[in-house]
């Protein structure tokens, strides 16, 4: 946990992925293309020092992202976003079940949230119930521009999608995270379109959408939509990177964000491993606005504020007690592995709230 | 905007490593042929995402003359870049070079795309779009007119802000009409019945030209100021209208910077070709950070220039 001006903060990464990139998985050329489109985004956006190399990128395994994640307390719990990818790599890139071996590891310091794709009919609607029965998911993780055979995407309005996310409803599976960002393999359908979640969230207003990457490209559709549903949240992975070489743009963004949907709707991630939480989280927690932006948007970036963007939207969104999480770390495993009891002793939690 | 690269005059001498084989020498002395020519069409190609030229934003790699023909190729920040946004500004550059009067044929190479060879394929032959993607929805054109429409929007904040200050009240500001404007050189005057206010031409001049290739604002009696929607603004929504254009201004300047990012990580600091030429203003990269506006950090990386 982190301190700032007195204050802890706690931190739900809301964004973290345990991909397999190795040759030997992918199948197709676009898996390595993907990859190394990351690997740009990687070194694009991480200080020098921080840089990975593009093996240990390709994959760092569940031991190694556990010790980024919490080795040093920089994120409190995170949340798995499934990517599958079947297409390029054979046994996935990033999936639920490939999630679940870290999750049910440390259950107390995961969330993971499931998948599902339309385009799979029946068959995909009997997925997404084994996934509710067998990890208990929260949530999906959606890639609308994925191709798949002769579709070059789908929409989150339309009447399939609107079969799954009732089917969502039905079995309690409230967090939709959408992808809406930079795109997976656009031609012009997709690109530049968010505006399928507006009528989903209107349609839907049980659940959430939180529409990850804040819909950059498209940040003034994306918030422009939110403005107007309030169960339409953004998520700052890739964003949250921009805080690296560019605080002008990320305070810019902040402030449109904050601006727009106000400090309750917008949550920290960090897309590890596309960043790692190790130095990102506190870098983000010690932006600032300049006086100039402070001005133009009529917001503060506060210890308050930040304290809701780096975890407490998140709880709210997949109920978690922060204050009961607090005292469950004092012990746990991770806090016995790291030895951070010193993180999570403190009465200081018992004056919030 | 502080760009040095996109000023021709500007460019530094030929990078020596660099330098077209067949350039045909002798034939520049006017200026308007050889490399600087080309690099002059090419800098009004524009990424349609950002609403910036490709030759500032340095996606281009090489121009190769050889006599009436000439070669460009050209690197997007990533493989995964829109191959509809990628044939926009293939079929731009060839469109543009071909505008000189020397070029006969220019042939246009998109490098390192996932879908490059389609592209240049299909660019080269003269195709249309629907021709190479036969699996695409929609078509070249809608993408075009969604993106200028964004530019027009984005462009918009500043035309009415310098109104504002100058005094005009919002309701003078949504009911004038194109007729009512006229751009002098370096003045743009505003007819408020029978009042002329008189105000810095540039902005305007820049919204006029955003807001007619968008397709509207084009009769003299069109309402000159427009809602992201594109209809008329009532009055008391100026405020709301103003702030969401910064937006669509924030968007594309938060898209820069994110390919400003992945074309560095591309390329290396070396510059596209390793030719260790920088690739960016070693001036403003001197520090560990800097306060990322692109357009303080644009290239001053040359393509191969000849004197």
């Amino acid at each position: 946990m982190y301190e700032k001006d007195g204050e802890e903060i706690f931190v739900i990464d809301g964004h973290v992925h345990l991909w397999d990139a190795r040759q030997e998985n992918i199948v197709h050329e676009g898996g390595e293309q993907f990859l190394q489109c990351f690997y740009d985004y990687h070194t694009g956006f991480t200080p020098e020092e921080e840089q990975w190399d593009i093996d240990e990128y390709r994959h760092y395994g569940a031991d190694r992202m556990t010790e980024d994640l919490f080795g040093n307390a920089a994120a409190d719990m995170a949340i798995f976003q499934p990517t599958y990818l079947d297409e390029f790599y054979d046994e996935g890139f990033n999936t639920t079940e490939q999630n679940a071996e870290l999750a049910e590891e440390y259950p107390e310091r995961f969330v993971l949230n499931g998948s599902f794709d339309p385009r799979d009919g029946e068959e995909g609607l009997r997925y997404l119930e084994h996934l509710k029965e067998e990890y208990d998911i929260p949530g999906v993780k959606l890639y609308t521009a994925e191709w798949r055979d002769e579709s070059k995407g789908w929409r989150l309005d339309s009447d399939d999608a609107f079969e799954f996310l009732e089917k969502c409803s039905e079995l309690g599976i409230e967090n939709i995270n959408a992808h809406k960002g930079p795109t997976i393999r656009p031609l012009n359908r997709d690109a530049f379109d968010v505006k399928d979640v507006d009528d989903a969230a209107s349609s839907f207003p049980e659940l959430n959408f939180i529409v990850n990457h804040v819909g950059l490209p498209r940040l003034d559709d994306f918030c422009w939509i939110a403005a107007q549903e309030p169960n339409v949240y953004g998520g700052l992975a890739v964003a949250s990177a921009m805080s690296t070489h560019r605080e002008r743009k990320f305070g810019d963004i902040m402030g449109e964000l904050l601006f727009w949907l106000g400090e309750d709707r917008v949550l920290f991630g960090s897309d590890y491993a596309l960043w790692n939480p190790d130095w990102l989280v506190e870098q983000v927690i010690n932006a600032e606005l300049t006086d100039e932006q402070k001005d133009e948007y009529g917001v503060e970036l506060d210890v308050e504020t930040m304290k809701k963007i780096m975890g407490e939207n998140a709880a709210e969104l997949y109920d978690i007690d922060i204050e009961e999480k607090k005292r469950q770390f004092r012990d746990d495993d991770i806090t016995e592995r790291f030895d951070l009891a010193d993180h999570y002793g403190g009465d200081a939690g018992a004056a919030a709230d | 905007m502080s760009g040095s690269g996109t000023d021709p005059a500007g460019d530094r001498a030929g990078d020596p490593t660099r330098e077209s084989a067949d350039e045909p020498t002798g034939d520049a002395a006017d200026g308007l042929r050889g490399t600087p020519a080309v690099r002059e069409r090419l800098d009004r190609v524009e990424d349609p995402e950002l609403a910036r030229s490709i030759v500032e934003l340095d996606y281009v790699d090489a121009i190769e003359i050889d006599g009436d023909r000439v070669e460009v190729r050209f690197t997007l920040p990533t493989a995964w870049c829109s191959p509809a946004f990628a044939w926009m500004m293939a079929t731009d550059a060839r469109d543009e070079v071909e505008a000189l009067d020397w070029v006969d044929e220019a042939r246009i190479e998109l490098c390192d795309h996932m879908h490059g060879e389609e592209i240049t394929t299909g660019v080269n032959a003269r195709d249309g779009f629907g021709e190479t993607f036969p699996d695409a929805d929609g078509d070249v054109a809608a993408v075009r007119a969604a993106i200028a429409d964004k530019a027009r929007v984005s462009r918009q904040r500043e035309a009415v802000q310098l109104l504002l200050d100058a005094g005009v009240d919002a309701e003078q500001i949504v009911s004038l009409v194109r007729s009512d404007l006229t751009v002098v050189e370096e003045e743009a005057h505003v007819d408020l019945g029978g009042l002329s206010v008189v105000v810095d031409a540039a902005p305007i001049a820049d919204y006029l030209d955003r807001v007619t290739t968008s397709g509207h604002v084009t009769a003299p009696g069109d309402t000159l100021f427009l809602t992201p929607e594109g209809g008329p603004i009532p009055p008391e929504q100026l405020d709301v209208v103003q702030k969401r254009s910064r937006l669509a201004t924030v968007n594309m300047g938060g898209q820069g910077a994110v390919c400003d990012a992945l074309h560095r990580a591309r390329h290396g600091p070396d510059g596209p070709d390793g030719s260790g030429s920088p690739s960016f203003d070693e001036s403003a990269a001197d520090g560990a950070t800097y306060d990322g506006d692109v357009d303080e950090f644009t290239s001053t990386w040359t393509v191969g220039t000849d004197d």
